[in-house]
Parts: structure tokens; sequence; C-alpha cells
């Protein structure tokens, strides 16, 4: 979020006293402190109360993998998110609004669209017998269909697809409130584009980049059916692993272990993010 | 603590009241929850009045949860027989009531105390003709990828099946299959890893296949029993198939026990597994079921294929699920 989109917000009415605030706490308590709670105490007390489940997952190397997998891909979609949202957004930036209007209704439909169903549209798109091995393999092009699907590359395609919309939103935000002028300022002061780029453009979208690529961290770090159904054994990600745990093997200690663990690591990382961006964002008001 | 956690979820779950008048049946959806419904539960409401509401899919994790918070809204589940094993042991189940489920006709190898059979299938070897040149005749050539190269299709999950499938390739004897080798089992598997792409239902199975994204794998022969059915160019090999069956069981605390009991003994009876297995080329577990049907599909049922077939050891399965699947999902994560 940019300071100036801070700003723009109406001052905030303050209730008189507590009670109005009081169903938003209720809600937050129950439905998301309580089952945090009991997913913490559960992962100490199923089977038995210790830290065995702790001692197990860290202590194996099946799981150090799922881990490491897990942030792995959750790394690459957002790179690879930021990568391509960025042209999108700042063309949305600066076309016409009423064009620009246009574009957005039509990517915000595709997050309307279930996500099961543009999971199988993947791999019908992405399969060894799938449209574009085939269409490559007709063109002459290939003569062995290319890997596409039940690894890396399958997962970070379809998840990319399924994320930008969450890069290119906050992003286009912040691209508006630069003012353009600074880009002219820029080529006249002899700055060619790439450096106008470089030194003007990007430094001040970073906070926009900041909050959409956590937000698809993030997001891609629980994901389940994109990786499940795209990816293969060798690369699963960490909520399979736990619905494995849960589902098939029937230990909900260790499955409440996996998940806190995660929320840890994740609630770090946002932290650590928090701090960067704000000492960034205090250099550059400078 | 247990309680309160799976009281949220159970309670979230809650579907349908307990009334004498209906009861919850719940099962893994797709074509064979359709053929149960038609097989099963319609003709059984129209005879006794009871409602039999759908639930699905079978999910382990739910189903521990309800027990676990006691607020049971399944009253028959199907399940897989090593699970239900295991469950018994767990004490998730209630025991079957044999007077009012009559017992002289199921098939003893897959009814127990807590359990009585739903259905029973056959693992078979499955291939698409257009990708695959030649015949593939035993599980021996799933693991030779010169002779058959492609990619082979196997069941995603931690079950019965697999482990025995490798064993079998590497030329351990059907009688010497228990204990399992494990290390010799992965040890084999692995010599295919990269060319294995796992299924984890029957629908996908059957697409792998179908579409020759997978040049063979192992089957639920129902699931080629359809593929037949609506045309594909599929070959299947009957040769060492593997039977496992599926069970139906009532949870403990389920809230309509008496009218679960009635829908087990109309669910088990020889018309409702004749009709059943006529729509899923899966084999009835009573044996007086085939009686009632006709005899072009009694020909593609497993029980026509009794030679070299191999029963896979559920009780084995039960007391070592855990520990075997867990070295599962390590090997495949590997």
């Amino acid at each position: 979020m940019s300071v100036e989109a801070q700003q723009g917000i109406a001052a905030p009415r303050v209730p008189a006293g507590l009670s109005g605030l009081l169903p938003a706490l209720i809600l937050i308590g129950l439905f998301f402190v309580v089952p945090v709670l009991a997913l913490l105490l559960r992962s100490v007390t199923d089977p038995a109360p210790g830290l065995q489940n702790y001692a197990a997952l860290l202590g194996d190397g099946t799981y150090a993998r799922v881990f490491f997998n897990t942030f792995l891909v959750a790394f690459v979609v957002t790179i690879v998110t930021v990568l391509v949202a960025f042209p999108v957004a700042w063309m949305l930036a600066i076309m016409p609004p009423a064009l620009a209007s246009i574009l957005f209704g039509i990517i915000i439909l595709s997050m309307w669209t279930n996500l099961l169903t543009r999971t199988y549209a993947w791999m019908v798109l992405l399969q060894r017998t799938g449209v574009i091995n085939r269409a490559l393999i007709g063109a002459g092009i290939i003569d062995q269909p290319l890997p596409l699907i039940n690894n890396l590359t399958g997962v970070t395609i379809g998840m990319v697809y399924i994320m930008l919309p969450f890069m290119i939103l906050p992003l286009v935000g912040t691209l508006r409130a630069i003012d353009p002028m600074t880009l002219r300022a820029a080529a006249l002061c002899g700055a060619s584009p790439l450096a106008a780029f470089r030194r003007i453009l990007l430094p001040l979208s970073l906070p926009g980049i900041a909050a959409g690529g956590l937000m698809v961290f993030v997001m891609s770090l629980g994901y389940f059916v994109t990786p499940a159904l795209l990816g293969g054994t060798s690369n699963m990600m960490l909520a399979e692993m736990i619905a494995q745990m849960i589902q098939s093997l029937l230990n909900w200690g260790l499955g409440s272990a996996a998940a806190f663990i995660l929320l840890v690591v994740t609630m770090a990382l946002y932290a650590l993010q928090l701090r960067l961006v704000g000492a960034r964002r205090a250099v550059g008001g400078a | 603590m247990k309680l309160i956690f799976a009281g949220i979820l159970a309670g979230l779950m809650a579907t349908a009241a307990a009334r004498a008048d209906e009861m919850v049946f719940t099962s893994w959806g797709g074509t064979t929850q359709e053929a149960q419904t038609k097989s099963w539960a319609e003709p059984f409401t129209a005879s006794s009045g009871i409602k039999v509401l759908q639930d699905g899919p079978t999910d382990y994790g739910k189903l521990k949860a309800m027990i676990d918070a006691k607020n049971v809204t399944w009253d028959v589940v199907d399940v897989e027989m090593d699970f239900a094993i295991k469950a018994a042991k767990d004490g998730l189940l209630e025991p079957i009531d044999f007077a009012a489920v009559p017992k002289a006709d199921l098939d003893p190898r897959f009814s127990n105390e807590n359990a009585v059979g739903s259905f029973y299938y056959s693992f078979v070897l499955a291939w698409n003709k257009g990708a695959v040149s030649g015949e593939t005749a035993s599980w021996a050539d799933m693991f030779d990828t010169k002779k058959f190269p492609g990619k082979r299709t196997f069941y995603k999950w931690s079950a019965p099946g697999v482990i025995e499938i490798a064993l079998l390739a590497d030329g351990v004897p059907a009688d010497k299959l228990y204990p399992l080798d494990l290390d010799r089992a992965f040890k084999k598997l692995d010599t295919i890893k990269s060319d294995i792409v796992w299924w984890s239902g029957g629908a996908e199975s059957q697409q792998l296949i179908a579409s020759g994204e997978a040049a063979f794998g192992q089957l639920w022969n129902g699931r080629v029993f359809a593929l037949e059915k609506d045309g594909a160019d599929v070959g299947v090999s009957w040769n060492q198939n593997l039977t496992a069956a599926d069970v139906l069981v009532v949870p403990k605390g389920a809230k309509n026990k008496d009218a679960a009991m009635k829908f087990l003994a109309a669910a088990t009876s020889p018309t409702g597994q004749a009709k059943f297995a006529e729509a899923s080329g899966y084999a009835p577990i009573n044996t007086k079921a085939k009686a009632e049907m006709p005899a072009d599909v009694v020909k593609g049922l497993p029980d026509a294929h009794v030679d070299g077939q191999i029963n896979l050891d559920m009780n084995y399965w039960a007391e070592h699920r855990d520990e075997i699947a867990t070295r599962w999902y390590a090997w495949q994560a590997k």
C-alpha cells in the first residue's frame, strides 16, 4: 500500500468506547484465534503431550525436503508473477481509464472462475498428449513431447496464472500514483528509457511489488489443488503432505505441527518484509 | 482439546438430523456412488420408507473427527477394507448386527464383525492399444522400459497393490508376498520412478489410459470395464489380478444405527449386489448374486479370472498401514 493511498483514506471514525468493536473482535477470536490455538495445542498433545511431533518433522529428511519444495515453489511463483504482472500493470496504469476498466474486468473475471476448472484446463493444455505438445510436434518444432506437467514447470505455470490478479491489482494502484512527470523529467535530464525505469519507476513501484509479492508468496505457501494436480510427487508441497497426514495416516498431531511450523515461518517472513519495506520507504522519502 | 477441535469441524460438517425415517450413506462419489444409489438406496427407500441421504466423498480424517467429537452424521460409510480392519481395532466402528444382516451367503473374505462387503474388485493391467505395440502380459512388463517405453500409471495413495506389483515383477512368487519386503519393492520401483504418472482417482486413471498420456497402468477392473463399454481402444490383462475390497461400516455413535443395519441387509442382498455389479463391473460379495445376473456380465467379473488371481492381504495391511504409508509418502516425495 503506498503512502498516497493511505493518506487518501478518509479520517477513521473512532467509535465511542470498545463496544462498537466487540462483534469484530468476537468474530476474529472465534474464527481465527481459537482455531490456531487449537491447532497449536493439538500439535503438542496428540498422541501424547510433548514435542515429539516437532522433533519428527524437523529431524526427518523427507519433511525437510517438502518444506524446501514449498518455499522453492512459492519463491519461483512469486518472481515469475512479478515479471509477468509488471508490464500488464504498467499498461493498465497508463492506458485510457475506459479501456483499462474493461481489461480490469477481464482480469477479475478470471478470478471468479472456479479454481479447479482452471487447473484442469491447464492439465489438458500441458500434458504430453495435450494441446501445446501436439501443436509443437505438429509444427515440427519438437519431436518428443516437452515435460510440462507433473513437475515444477507445470506447478509454476498453473500457479502464476492464478496469482496474477493478486499481483496486478496492488501494482496498478502504486503505478497510478506515480507522477508521470518524474519520468519525463528523467528523460529531459538525459536518462535512457532503461535508466529511467531502473532509477525512477522501479524504486517508486517497490511498495506495490512488495505488497503484491507478499500476498502471492504467502498464498502460494498454502496452495493445495494446483500443485497436487499439476505437480509431481517429487515436488510435493506442504499442504498436500498435511492432507496425507490428516486423511490417510489420521495423524492429526503431526499434521497440526506441520501446519503450525508453516504459520510461524510465514509470519516471520511477513515481519521481515514489513521491516524491509518500511526501511526502504523511509530512505526513498528522504 | 481434541474434542473442541474435532467438535468445531464436526459441527461445521453436520448435515443431517437424527430421525428415525432417514439415514446418511457416504461413499466415493462418481459412477460408483451413482450405482450404489440406484442399486441399493432407491429400492431400499421404496420398500422400507427410510430416506437415504447421500454424502461424500469418503474422508477418513472427517470420519475420525466426527467420532472423536461424538457428533457422527454418517450412518453407513463405504471404506477400503484395510482401513476398516484398522479402524475397528482403534474402536471407531460399531459391530454389525448380524441378526438384522443375513450373513450366510456373504463371501467370508470380505466380511467380519465390524464390516460387511460392499463390492470387491481386482487391480488389472490395462493399456492403450494405440500407445503400446504388442501385448503387455504381466506386471513385469510395466518395469521393462526398454521393451515398453512410455509413461506408466499407478495408484497414488498408500494402499494394497503397488508394493505387491513391484514384488511380483521382481520375481517374488505369489504365495511368498507376505510379509512384504519393502526394501526390495522400493528398489524395484526406483527403476521406473521417473516414468510413473500417479493417478489419485478412478476418473483420472481412465483419462490417462484413454488419452494415451500413460501407455499402460494398474487400474481398477470396473474402470477398465467402463472404458471398454465406452468404446475406448484399451487392452486388459487379468494375469495375476489382485483382489481388494471396499466394505460398508457403521461409525461408532452413528445416530441411525437401526436404519443403517437394515440398509446393510438390502445392500448385501443377492439382488442389491447383482444390480450393483451389473452397473459397475465390480464383483458381488454375496455368493448368490451371480444367479441373478446376465451371463455376459458374469464373464467380465474378477470371479471369472480366479486363475492366477491373488488376494491382497487386508489383515497384513491393516496391521502395517501406518508404517508402510509413512515410508510410501517419503519415497514418493524423494
